[in-house]
């Protein structure tokens, strides 16, 4: 048994192994976020877990031991450091919940999986679905057709948002919907507009998940896709909904995780 | 080979010959009589009450399935032209008549007629046709119009006029009479096997419930393709018997049932352990399931065929959302579940397509989570266990939540 109070000093850990990036929060026991960090996960996310958790410990001020750890993501099987793995699923839906306590749908797109989350008014999980064994709608999609563009990824929301007419790609799968683009280009259409096609193609899947689950606003969207700025205006323009973006989209799952930890490690 | 994390039926040893039995005599001890390749939905009483021997493929091929050879068998009928869409009960079948060293027990003997009933789905069809084609044997198609809604008299006296017309078709084919007391005494000892299944399905509404899914789907094979025989009547007598000693006994299937679920849809089989281990470890027990509850129907016996006609045109796969929806509410209360698994499965179209909105449905009036897993009954590379791993973990700890 654990002590039932917690020291005012006392902090908690957040890892979340994703299939592209890794991401820690450390938060105090007023769940207050005390360190934060995102790395690019390499070969099984093994090892940059364990330093960035070092360098946010390091870089955190100094304070007690750390009572709790929740590793969540994909590699969330193999990370031996922490006391307890749950589901991304919760842990996107707790943090989501925790930065806006209005959210209702949480749309989370990672590298390797989209999910839609609803949640009740307590931040409990209602009801999710996910992507099926696909990349399109993710991280993966888009890091792959910034490569057919010849854009790094960074930029290819901002270009899709240039075009002033988006060219149709008809297809869901990455694989095709690549040589799609690499069509469109040989006949010489425009860049952005290439761009924005495949946007409209992964804000149009997710949009499908979504409406397995249903959507009720407030619709918070997480994961690193969410720094796409096209992405978002997409996903607005053809959802009809507003999308609240957190300040830091890609920990969230870690902050959910941290957030358990912090719960788990009061008992 | 994934050990299972519930406790072994003392009967399985008797499964386990009676199958080994059955598929050794269809191959050698016929002694001159006819062997049939029928399809699980198919009335089988009248061929056995004519002393045709059966076979079915599709247990075998979910037999080749959970040996983990459909794949290979899949790809060998790929190769020959047939589409990674279809079927993988079809595919695994043509793999094996057109690789039979390959497969298990080296593919099923040659069959000398075939009747595919398309109350189950409308891959059977082409399915047996092209098994009718490859071996050169004569199909008789048998069609259960879908029931959009309550079955009615032109639908019932179409089906019977057909059986009346597959009862001439057999006796000429096979050169075989039908006895209409023979056939009585058949549908007799199937509704009495059928009885005693769906006595063994209920005991699982005990707390802690005697059995979980997969022992449901491993002791279903005699039900299906043993109906209407004293064999399947016996082997059932002594699993009613053993069920009914764990409910006495307070004995349940796995150590400790924390959740009780509702499972839909045909089995994972090539990862049967492993998979529902998954759900162990949460103790959660699948105390019912929509799909082996196919043959817990008995037949009126008043007019034989009219009765056997509208049993066989009823089977749920062939009716609507709605009336499958109900169902699956109506089981839940009664099963006392905290929620349903549905496996969207790639090869089965008529289960899995509407699933989303029978989910909604149940979902809505039940008030119950429900959890989709995206996977194969028979290839097994369409199972992609991360994915898989993440949704049950994530619906767990939901259901934990409640």
């Amino acid at each position: 048994m654990r002590t039932a109070s917690l020291s005012p000093g006392a902090r908690f850990l957040g890892v979340d192994i994703g299939s592209l990036t890794v991401k820690v929060v450390l938060i105090g026991s007023d769940a207050s976020i005390l360190g934060r960090a995102v790395v690019p996960a390499g070969y099984g996310g093994q090892e940059a877990a364990a330093r960035l958790v070092q360098q946010v410990l390091e870089g955190a001020p100094p304070g007690d031991r750390v009572a709790y750890t929740v590793v969540t993501g994909y590699g969330r099987v193999r990370y031996a450091a922490a006391d307890e793995e749950l589901s991304e699923i919760s842990c996107h839906a707790r943090g989501a919940y925790h930065l806006c306590p209005a959210a209702r749908t949480v749309i989370d797109m990672g590298g390797q999986d989209s999910k839609v989350i609803r949640i009740d008014a307590a931040g409990r999980v209602h009801d999710f679905a996910m992507n099926d064994k696909c990349a399109a709608g993710t991280g993966r999609f888009l890091e792959v057709m910034a490569g057919a563009l010849g854009v790094p990824v960074a930029e290819l929301g901002d270009l899709a948002l240039q075009s002033r007419g988006a060219l149709s790609i008809s297809s869901t799968c990455t694989v095709f919907a690549e040589s799609e683009a690499i069509s469109h280009m040989a006949r010489g259409a425009r860049r952005e507009d290439v761009a924005a096609g495949l946007h409209q193609a992964i804000a149009s899947r997710v949009l499908g998940l979504a409406a397995r689950v249903g959507v009720e606003p407030a619709v918070m969207l997480t994961g690193g896709v969410a720094l796409n700025a096209g992405l978002v205006a997409a996903l607005e323009k053809l959802g009809a909904c507003r999308l609240t973006v957190p300040l830091d989209p890609q920990v969230v799952g870690a902050l959910g995780a941290a957030l358990f930890a912090r719960q788990k490690g009061r008992r | 080979m994934v050990e299972r994390r519930y406790k072994k039926l003392n009967t399985s040893a008797e499964l386990q010959r009676l199958m080994q039995w059955y598929y050794a005599s269809a191959r050698y001890l016929r002694v001159g009589r006819p062997l049939a390749w029928l399809t699980s939905g198919a009335p089988v009483e009248v061929l056995r009450a004519m002393g045709v021997t059966v076979l079915y493929p599709e247990n075998y091929t979910a037999l080749c399935g959970a040996r983990r050879e459909g794949a290979a068998l899949c790809q060998v009928a790929e190769a020959h032209g047939y589409s990674q869409d279809l079927c993988s009960y079809a595919r695994t079948d043509l793999g094996s008549i057109f690789d039979g060293e390959r497969a298990p027990m080296h593919g099923l003997p040659r069959p000398d007629l075939l009747i595919a009933c398309n109350n189950i789905c409308g891959t059977v069809i082409k399915w047996y046709e092209a098994v009718a084609r490859l071996y050169s044997v004569p199909l008789f198609v048998l069609d259960t119009p879908f029931l959009h809604d309550q079955v009615s008299e032109s639908c019932l006296s179409f089906v019977v006029a057909q059986m009346e017309d597959m009862v001439r078709w057999v006796e000429r084919v096979t050169g075989r009479h039908l006895d209409m007391q023979r056939l009585r005494e058949t549908v007799r000892l199937a509704n009495e096997t059928t009885v005693l299944w769906g006595e063994i399905r209920a005991l699982c509404k005990a707390r802690p419930s005697p059995l979980n899914a997969p022992d449901l789907f491993i002791n279903m094979a005699p039900i299906v393709v043993l109906r209407g025989t004293r064999s399947a009547l016996r082997f059932y007598r002594h699993l009613l018997a053993e069920v009914e000693q764990r409910v006495r006994h307070g004995v349940g299937a796995i150590a400790v049932e924390k959740r009780r679920l509702l499972w839909d849809n045909i089995a994972i089989w090539h990862h049967l352990y492993r998979f529902y281990n998954y759900f162990v470890d949460y103790g959660a027990c699948f105390v019912v399931d929509t799909y082996t509850g196919g043959w817990s129907q008995c037949m009126p016996e008043g007019d034989l065929l009219r009765g056997i006609a509208e049993a066989y045109a009823t089977v749920f796969l062939n009716q609507s959302l709605k009336h499958r929806s109900e169902m699956m509410a109506g089981l839940m209360s009664e099963y006392g579940v905290d929620g349903f698994v549905m496996h969207c499965n790639r090869s089965c179209k008529p289960y899995s397509l509407g699933q989303y909105a029978i989910r909604r449905e149940v979902m809505q009036r039940t008030g119950l989570p429900g959890l989709v897993i995206e996977a194969d009954m028979c290839d097994e590379r369409s199972y992609a266990e991360e994915p898989i791993r993440t949704r049950i973990q994530a619906f767990m700890e939901s259901l934990g939540e409640r």
